[in-house]
């Protein structure tokens, strides 16, 4: 009936109490920053290491789950910063599927004479942030939400991806970067050792930087941050389109690691990347959490997926798991004051 | 000319208009600024304070009229452009993003100075920050989140930036606008802000916009009254009294007819809203009243006299303390808007765009909304039905729309204002609650919305009011309760042929 009255008010919520008591963990988690997350990851690391006595532990293991968490954790750098902006960011998969099309083609390959040896970096970080520009640009200027704005996006290039692959397999003859991204120094693999210098290099940026200042004000509230001088839109583009370089990277490394470049590459990263900025404790309401954040939820995550596949569980299951594991931790970290209704 | 002892003005509004659809808000405004001084501006609600702040400010851009700043003609687009030329203001609610810490955001968008070897120095940016809060008395880990604080702290932190940003722009004379920054305060702050204020006053020029005049009249030099848009008097405050700016704010010109006064019927027997003890700590203290049916009571007070939170918990939108709440002898629980409304309580909110009205929605689906069940046919809403109650009730309110189709978000403000009442009306309502039924809505269409709440009690619909104006409190009800800091101080009769004027009882208000 009223439903325009009930929406709005916090009276009116089911379960009072249930919220309060979210309420008290909420912004304990939220003052600690990341110390919730640290409780998580040993909660998550003391429960496996008991479940498969000890191996979960083993180096060879912990190597691993370094080595698989660098990716998402790529990506998640990269995507959070349009979470903290109070938007999302939905076009990672189609970005990537494109940016490794392209490693495929122009690099030596099995199927044209195409090869621009190096130049694929700077052309894939390209590729990827153009992508991200027109995003930023469409939800800045055209004023679209960014959740429809990336998701159209992801599609459009996913097809193009496909389109331009005529959805075949190639087969990377350059073989150059291969030792690079698959070796190591001093046993930790170079993947895991470039995502955690560029979560460095992010968070600094967040903290000590002007950009960063005004990365939190707009997702503290927009508006206030305009009339302070704020150039909202010049951020917003900004954000959009480091993602999508991020996101460009993430395809390269990739597609060399494969050693194969197809379309299909870039499925099934765009869970994993929400989850890990969900549980990594960056707020889907914005202003809160940064890259440390993100890099900390996708190790998280991975290591929870690691532990899950050593203890030979079902892999739906594992599939179920994940998917709680995303709305709790949204459930902990988003700020309901803020949100008029929840649609 | 010599002989005039004022310096320059600092700021100078000259003849400003500002009209929105159907409604004069500023009917050319003047005003000057002297330096170092401290200027009361007053006048009612609705009077055009705030408006002519957001113009001050860039947040609104004058329809006519323009503004000068130290005699040069200025066009501001933006808070942050009004602060280059040293006019800033600090928000009754705030206007630092909360998430962002004490020292973040005195500087935001303004970090440049702080930068070593391309990073932000957060130690200089800290030590500046404390320099800067030590001026206006306050002491305070500077890394605290703004949300984190309290009232009179983020209000120092805003009037902090303010003087510094003034600085940064080598304004000598900045011109501080502070918007009730009393009514956030407690006794011992206030009596803080008014010794700082005393101190900036050395190098800036305040603004000082409150509703307790015994303040203004403490703390300003001027006192500037504002009425319906225009200046109407300029006093020095020394020779002040409170009780002639009260008398000045609400005017001598009171128009019995214009509340259909006539129609005023007395109201039945029975009691259609009875509260008991109800009480919210914070808001206001235990009251008990009963409103007969057919009968208008007019709660009145200042901001934060509880009036509003008294409503809200009337209508379940609040959660009081203590206390009950019965319509027509059926108790409510407590904070329960929807059990509200099944018991008989209409509530129509003073925001209609996003609370009274699905805007994207048809006139008839709104007016229909809460009697779907009557027009019912086979379980279904009856397309037919709907359309003949709708007209139905269109005509009986006299709004004025193309078809019982048209989207009410196309309407004026006071078509939409009759469609919520319309609503209302046509479901078996007992008592409703009127939030400033008339803001925002033009003259004619604000008789048609008195014509319509007399015909309501008419119908023995027991009705409480908050108006834009005392003198529409005074027109419209039977009866005034006055309320002042969350406590009833009087109830004053206000029966047809012998109201009283404004004037009388603006005293117990204040």
């Amino acid at each position: 009936m009223t439903r325009d009255r009930l929406d709005r008010t916090s009276t009116a919520v089911p379960w009072p109490r249930l919220l309060a008591g979210v309420d008290a963990v909420q912004r304990r988690v939220r003052r600690a920053g990341i110390h919730g997350q640290l409780v998580s990851l040993v909660v998550v690391v003391a429960l496996f290491a008991l479940g498969t006595g000890g191996r979960y532990l083993a180096w060879p293991n912990v190597r691993v789950i370094l080595s698989l968490a660098a990716i998402p954790t790529i990506i998640a750098v990269g995507m959070h910063p349009v979470v903290v902006l109070g938007g999302m960011d939905l076009s990672v998969e189609g970005v990537v599927a494109l940016c490794v099309v392209f490693v495929g083609l122009l690099t030596r390959n099995n199927m044209n004479q195409n090869d621009v040896g190096l130049w694929i970096v700077p052309v894939t970080l390209g590729i990827g942030g153009a992508a991200g520009l027109v995003s930023g640009t469409c939800n800045a200027k055209l004023r679209i939400p960014s959740f429809i704005v990336t998701l159209g996006m992801s599609w459009v290039l996913w097809g193009l991806a496909v389109f331009v692959s005529q959805g075949q397999t190639l087969a990377l003859l350059d073989t150059r970067f291969h030792p690079v991204v698959t070796g190591s120094v001093g046993g930790i693999p170079n993947l895991a050792l470039l995502a955690v210098a560029l979560t460095i290099a992010v968070q600094v940026l967040q903290d000590r930087s002007q950009l960063g200042r005004y990365l939190y004000a707009i997702g503290g509230d927009e508006v206030l941050a305009r009339q302070a001088g704020v150039p909202v839109d010049r951020v917003k583009i900004i954000v959009f389109t480091t993602a999508g370089l991020l996101y460009g990277l993430s395809a390269l490394l990739l597609s060399t690691r494969l050693g194969g470049a197809q379309a299909i590459t870039g499925n099934n990263l765009l869970f994993p990347a929400v989850t890990a900025v969900a549980v990594g404790g960056v707020a889907l309401t914005g202003g809160i959490g940064g890259a440390k954040n993100a890099a900390l939820g996708a190790l998280i995550v991975t290591a929870l997926n690691d532990g899950l596949i050593l203890m030979h569980v079902n892999p739906y299951a594992q599939d179920a798991v994940n998917g709680a594991v995303l709305v709790v931790a949204v459930a902990l970290t988003i700020d309901r004051k803020k949100l008029g209704f929840i649609k | 000319m010599s002989a005039d002892p004022r310096p320059a003005p600092v700021l100078e509004v000259q003849g400003v208009r500002k009209s929105y659809p159907g409604v004069v808000a500023l009917d050319g405004v003047d005003l000057a600024v002297y330096p170092n001084e401290i200027l009361g501006l007053v006048g009612e609600n609705g009077a055009g304070k705030s408006t002519l702040m957001k113009i001050l400010v860039g947040l609104i851009q004058p329809g006519a009229g323009s503004l000068l700043v130290q005699g040069a003609r200025v066009d501001l687009v933006d808070p942050a452009h009004a602060i280059r030329h040293g006019i800033g203001m600090v928000f009754q609610d705030g206007s630092m993003v909360p998430n962002l810490s004490v020292m973040e955001n005195l500087f935001l968008c303004h970090e440049g100075g702080f930068r070593r070897l391309g990073l932000l120095s957060r130690r200089a940016m800290r030590e500046r920050a404390a320099r800067l809060l030590e001026e206006v008395n306050v002491r305070i880990d500077v890394e605290t989140a703004i949300a984190e604080v309290s009232p009179a702290v983020r209000q120092m932190v805003e009037l902090s930036r303010l003087l510094w940003l003034s600085t940064l722009y080598g304004q000598a004379n900045p011109v501080l606008i502070l918007d009730e920054p009393t009514t956030v305060l407690n006794e011992a702050e206030r009596a803080t802000l008014f010794r700082i204020l005393g101190s900036v006053k050395r190098r800036a020029s305040i603004i000082f916009i409150s509703h307790r005049l015994q303040e203004i009249v403490e703390v300003s030099d001027r006192i500037v009254i504002l009425k319906d848009g225009k200046n109407v008097t300029e006093l020095e405050a020394a020779s002040a009294r409170v009780e002639d700016i009260e008398q000045l704010m609400v005017g001598h010109a009171f128009s019995a007819d214009r509340y259909r006064e006539e129609e005023q019927a007395p109201p039945g027997p029975e009691e259609v809203l009875q509260v008991e003890g109800l009480r919210k700590r914070g808001a206001f203290d235990t009251i008990s009243f009963a409103v007969r049916s057919g009968e208008i009571v007019a709660l009145v007070g200042l901001v934060g006299s509880g009036k509003e939170e008294i409503c809200k918990c009337i209508a379940g939108l609040g959660r009081p303390d203590a206390g009950r709440v019965r319509i027509a002898g059926r108790e409510l629980a407590p904070g329960s808007p929807s059990h509200a409304v099944a018991s008989g309580q209409g509530y129509v909110p003073i925001d209609r765009r996003s609370e009274g009205l699905a805007l994207n929605l048809s006139v008839a689906k709104n007016v229909n909304l809460l009697v779907l069940e009557r027009l019912r046919r086979g379980g279904l809403v009856h397309p037919g039905r709907e359309k003949a109650n709708a007209s139905r009730w269109m005509q009986e309110c006299r709004i004025k729309a193309p078809s019982p189709g048209t989207a009410c978000g196309t309407l004026s403000g006071g078509n939409q204002q009759k469609a919520v009442m319309a609503k209302w009306l046509s479901s078996d309502v007992k008592l409703l609650v009127l939030d400033h039924p008339t803001r925002g809505v033009d003259v004619g269409a604000k008789d048609d919305i008195y014509r319509l709440v007399r015909k309501l009690a008419h119908d023995g619909i027991g009705m409480i009011v908050m108006c834009d104006t005392l003198e529409e409190d005074i027109g419209l009800s039977h009866r005034l309760m006055v309320l002042k800091d969350g406590r009833l101080v009087g109830e004053v009769p206000c029966p047809p042929g012998k109201k009283p004027g404004p004037g009388d009882v603006i005293g117990m208000v204040v």
